[in-house]
């Protein structure tokens, strides 16, 4: 309601009541009836208290108070006006106003019942909004029509003491305050509003509701007495039985109250601890979500323990993802008012230690009397103020994961309520504690993801861009993981003197550890090469170098050429790596000089069965290099790709180029396993000796 | 692929692991796992018979070179045995057969155990 409206509001019954004040005075001074004044009269009175209304009406919607501090107001008020009415009541009766036929008396009288009547009338419409909020608390729907009976017969009993209505009409207005105060009756109880309040609450109510049975009951006497009812119908006859209809409802209504809040008081307790276990599983489901930091999940959790069933002290012990030789190993999570070498004391001592017991039986455990307990005999003596104990197992997948305990300082401190709640908190505990670490397990998993994905970038730039081209010689290259990085690995070198160093090497494994050791041999390889003057020098000393560093099951096959691109030579040595296939006009063969994995044995044995090879090429010849990833490449009926289709295909493409010789060779492979992911790392280098003569 | 099987026989001081089906990276840890357990019972005289076995990954080679070191420590060796033709030629590749003795019977290779090469 706007500032102005309320000024509005207060203005209008403020100038009706004046203006009516004074033509009540003038009207008895000069008794002459002016007009239709009565009419006037009577619809300004039933707009000022109708402006009241709304506007106490609206004052009441702003605040928002406990229910015993609002009727302990109304108390404060209602005890107040009673006194001053029965006091007026009292001082006006010692004369008797209508024998005094004197203006100045009659001023007096007339101001005395403005003075008594207007706060009486405010306060049956406070008295009314206030039972409304009553009635409809928690409302359903017989409450509000039932009280909407109630209004409407109101109205009509207060409209039907109109002075301009018929003699004739009586009966029928007495027989609607009546079917009013039956629905009084009816209204009253509807008293859902002592259900939720405390203990506390209540008794406050009970004082209350008597203290007002009281005053309403004299405010309604008093309404209907000599002078409360002069001093209401001074103002207007429908106020006195609106007043009085809304005191006798006040009383009957507060009656009722005192009634009904003395048969809740046994209760309260229940209810209050109903209502605090619920805010506690509330809590609990807000926690579910917040399930972003172990810690704080778990902390929450055993500080809620000590709210939900007023233990002392909490705990909560987490299994060890591993298993120790001596069977389930727990972590203390979290702990309130209790110490970790206590707890220890409590939980992991003893002939068969509480934890064992809740591991074997996946039950919950309670002990009423520590002390003399035989499952917690060790306790006895110790400096630990315990004196009764639950504790309750947390399961998930029909697996333990935890336990939580709880603690009291007294004996037999939990009953079966409160081992129900404990239960069921640990079902919810529980689901928490299992979403936490899936959702820090996916976490991690995305992170590993993202690790994997700069690995595979970085893996790549260990790989030349492009093989290098020259006149005399082609080369070709593909290299395809088959997972995000792999372990194998080929490279060209710039020897200088006419000659480029290829190597092609396959890591044992796959995967992540396959490519460390893949960038390992690069790093030898590049430092190495140019070094060596043989291909088996380098493989040699390739080999000393990395026993030291690879593990023992680890071990890579490599096979390193150089080529002479004037001379058209190629010197190879081959590490335990898949022969070299050799395609010339004449031959087709797999060049398979002999030769150990690297990392395989030290020194000596490696150095005798070591040996290299050369191949003096001539025009149009082809050498392929590879690893086993292709001649192992395998179809749906587990058929290995194989050298023999290996030498087809070259053999067939021979005379085209490198890069196409590779492409279709690739195309073939793959076609073979059916386009289906390949199970192994598959890299291919192709050279292609077209001599010097095509050059210029 | 994980189509793999472990059998373990025990005779005159000589342990017999027959191999069958795939050994690659996924199932060279039941191998592991195998030699292991072996090599906890103080049992180093050991033939791996070949048999059956279809096919041997470098991740199925390098659970060999895991234990050969420790298990010839203890005055022991891993023995091979009835390789099939296309699993000698991975052992073959990688040199092998200069580390580890290769028989075509497990019977011979039993025999070597009690009768070593005069070398």
């Amino acid at each position: 309601m706007s500032r102005l409206r309320r000024i509005i509001y207060i203005l209008i019954p403020t100038l009706s009541f004046l203006g009516v004040y004074i033509y009540d005075v003038t009207q008895y001074a000069t008794r002459v009836e002016v007009g239709d004044g009565m009419y006037v009269r009577e619809i300004l009175m039933i707009i000022s208290f109708t402006l009241l209304f709304l506007l106490l009406q609206d004052r009441r919607g702003q605040r928002v108070r406990g229910i015993p501090k609002e009727l302990g107001r109304l108390l404060l008020v209602g005890a107040f006006l009673a006194s001053i009415t029965a006091l007026a009541s009292f001082l006006s009766s010692s004369g008797n106003p209508d024998d005094v036929r004197q203006i100045s008396v009659k001023a007096i009288d007339g101001f005395l019942s403005f003075a008594v009547g207007i706060p009486l009338g405010m306060f049956a419409i406070i008295t009314l909004l206030t039972i409304k909020d009553l009635v409809l608390y928690k409302r359903r729907k017989g409450a509000w029509r039932n009280f909407l009976i109630y209004l409407v017969l109101l109205v009509l009993a207060c409209f039907s003491t109109l002075p301009l209505l018929t003699v004739e009409f009586a009966l029928i207005a007495s027989s609607i305050t009546f079917l009013a105060i039956i629905m009084v009756i009816v209204n009253s109880f509807k008293q859902n509003w002592i259900v939720t309040l405390s203990r506390r609450e209540k008794i406050y109510s009970i004082i209350y509701s008597a203290l007002l049975f009281c005053v309403f009951t004299l405010l309604a006497v008093l309404s209907e007495n000599e002078f409360g009812q002069k001093a209401l119908r001074t103002i207007s006859a429908p106020l006195q039985h609106f007043a009085f209809l809304n005191f006798i409802f006040g009383a009957i209504y507060s009656g009722m109250a005192f009634v009904s809040t003395l048969f809740h008081l046994p209760t309260a307790e229940q209810y209050e601890r109903k209502q605090s276990e619920l805010s506690s599983l509330h809590n609990l489901t807000r926690l579910v979500s917040q399930v972003f930091d172990f810690q704080d999940l778990v902390n929450s959790v055993t500080h809620m323990t000590l709210d939900v069933v007023g233990a002392n002290r909490a705990w909560l012990e987490i299994r060890k993802k591993k298993e120790v030789s001596s069977g389930l190993a727990f972590d203390i999570a979290s702990q309130q008012n209790i110490s970790a070498e206590q707890i220890e004391a409590v939980t992991g001592n003893g002939a068969s230690p509480l934890r064992d017991l809740l591991v074997d039986s996946k039950k919950f455990l309670i002990v009423d009397d520590v002390p003399n307990d035989r499952r917690t005999k060790h306790l006895k003596g110790s400096d630990i103020k315990i004196a009764s104990l639950v504790s309750v197992p947390l399961i998930s997948h029909n697996e333990l994961i935890g336990i939580l305990h709880a603690t009291k300082d007294i004996e037999y401190g939990f009953d079966q309520d409160d081992v129900d709640v404990l239960t069921t908190f640990a079902d919810n505990v529980t689901i928490a504690i299992e979403n936490s670490r899936l959702i820090s397990e996916s976490l991690e998993r995305e992170r590993l993801k993202q690790e994997i994905m700069v690995a595979q970038q970085m893996q790549k730039k260990l790989l030349p861009e492009h093989p290098p081209q020259f006149p005399s010689l082609q080369f070709a290259a593909s290299w395809e993981p088959s997972m995000e990085v792999g372990g194998d690995y080929y490279d060209f070198v710039n020897l200088g003197s006419n000659k480029v160093g290829l190597v092609v090497g396959d890591v044992a494994g796959k995967g992540v550890s396959a490519a460390f050791y893949m960038a390992e041999v690069k790093g030898i390889f590049q430092s190495l090469s140019k070094l060596c003057k043989s291909p088996k020098e380098l493989l040699v000393r390739a080999n000393e170098t990395l026993m030291g560093s690879l593990e023992r099951k680890a071990f890579i096959s490599i096979v390193y050429a150089i080529f002479d691109y004037v001379k058209g030579t190629v010197q190879l040595a081959r590490a335990g790596h898949c022969p070299v296939v050799y395609v010339s006009a004449t031959k087709q063969e797999l060049i398979r000089p002999n030769g150990l994995g690297l990392g395989l044995t030290d020194g000596e044995i490696f150095q005798q069965s070591t040996e290299g090879s050369i191949i003096r090429l001539t025009d149009g010849d082809v050498c392929v290099f590879y690893t086993d990833g292709i001649t192992e490449a395998r179809n749906a009926e587990g058929d290995e790709y194989g050298y023999e289709r290996l030498l087809q295909v070259v053999t067939s493409t021979r005379n085209e180029s490198a890069q196409h010789i590779m492409t279709t060779l690739l195309n073939e492979v793959k076609a073979h396993t059916g386009y289906q992911s390949f199970a192994d790392d598959m890299t291919l280098v192709v050279a292609k000796w077209v001599g010097p003569t095509q050059s210029k | 692929m994980s189509d793999f099987k472990i059998h373990h026989r025990e005779g005159e001081g000589v342990n017999v692991i027959e191999l069958k089906g795939y050994l690659d990276a996924h199932t060279a840890p039941e191998l592991e796992t195998t030699f292991q357990k072996l090599l906890n019972d103080k049992k180093f005289n050991i033939v791996v018979n070949c048999k059956d076995l279809t096919y041997i990954s470098s991740a199925g080679l390098g659970v060999f070179m895991a234990y050969i070191e420790d298990v010839r420590k203890n005055q022991g060796d891993i023995k091979l045995s009835n390789m099939t033709a296309k699993v000698y030629n991975v052992f073959d590749l990688l040199g092998f057969p200069i580390l580890y003795e290769i028989y075509k019977e497990e019977k011979e290779a039993i025999v070597r155990f009690t009768q070593p090469k005069k070398s």
